[in-house]
């Protein structure tokens, strides 16, 4: 949940589709996390114990929006999701690398 | 009647403003106009706050992340390393101004600037240090017949 900002004036002034794109789109990938999370019944601080995080923090981090799933653990977070890991990395993958997702599977494929 | 004295929590809400000084200060270097880095700030679904420091355009993706749960400080990277963890924030802060990846844009458009400078003069110094040593090669022997 995003509540406070500060924009580098220097930032504000530089134009250019890709800047606003990839923070939207892990926002969009932190709101599917956290809605396949519900649906397993899972809080953060149970998904990161499971993960052997030790704080729960980057779990939130994640569905915040400001990270990635980092690829090393994106098996086993898929696991305790109760997803078929190939199925999660690609639809990750759709937020992500949507260039890369595209050239891989096509534009119909989600 | 007795009062019994409850330890003040500020486990969850907002950042305090001294909070806030204390990481912006230590940071300062990393948000500085120029370096293309934002901060932002969040909180956990059980309301733990969290601030991030994200990385220049295109990207915007969390570097260095400090949150706060039960009075304890958590420093992370972008990557959910626990890099420190402490109930002194200063302490903290201290340490993710070390952890900020020290090759800052003002570092990068310095050395850029440096090399286009010497790449320059060099342009600039080499034919006439060609034309001196020439001159050098040509006058030796006569010098030497001087001798």
């Amino acid at each position: 949940m995003k509540r406070g900002k500060h924009q580098d004036v220097f930032t504000e002034r530089l134009p250019g589709k890709a800047v606003p794109e990839a923070k939207q789109l892990r926002k969009l990938a932190g709101d599917w996390l956290k809605l396949r999370r519900a649906d397993a019944e899972l809080s953060q601080a149970d998904l990161a114990a499971r993960l052997g995080l030790k704080y729960y923090t980057f779990i939130s981090q994640v569905e915040n929006g400001f990270s990635r799933v980092p690829t090393e653990i994106m098996g086993a977070w898929a696991n305790e999701l109760g997803i078929e890991q190939s199925a999660f990395a690609k639809h990750l993958l759709m937020y992500y690398e949507p260039e890369l997702h595209r050239l891989l599977f096509g534009a119909e494929s989600k | 009647m007795s009062v019994v004295a409850f330890e003040r929590k500020q486990n969850t809400g907002e950042w305090s403003e001294r909070e806030l000084s204390t990481i912006l200060a230590a940071l300062s270097a990393a948000t500085a106009p120029g370096t293309g880095r934002e901060w932002e700030t969040g909180v956990t679904e059980k309301g733990d706050v969290q601030f991030y420091l994200l990385s220049p355009l295109p990207d915007q993706a969390c570097e260095l992340c400090v949150s706060r749960i039960g009075g304890r400080y958590i420093l992370e990277d972008g990557m959910g390393r626990l890099l420190f963890e402490h109930r002194n924030l200063d302490l903290v802060a201290l340490h993710a101004k070390a952890a900020v990846p020290s090759t800052s844009w003002l570092m990068v458009r310095a050395i850029t600037l440096w090399c286009a400078i010497r790449s320059a003069t060099d342009e600039k110094l080499e034919p006439m240090l060609l034309e001196g040593e020439e001159l050098f090669v040509q006058f030796v022997p006569q010098l030497a017949a001087f001798a």
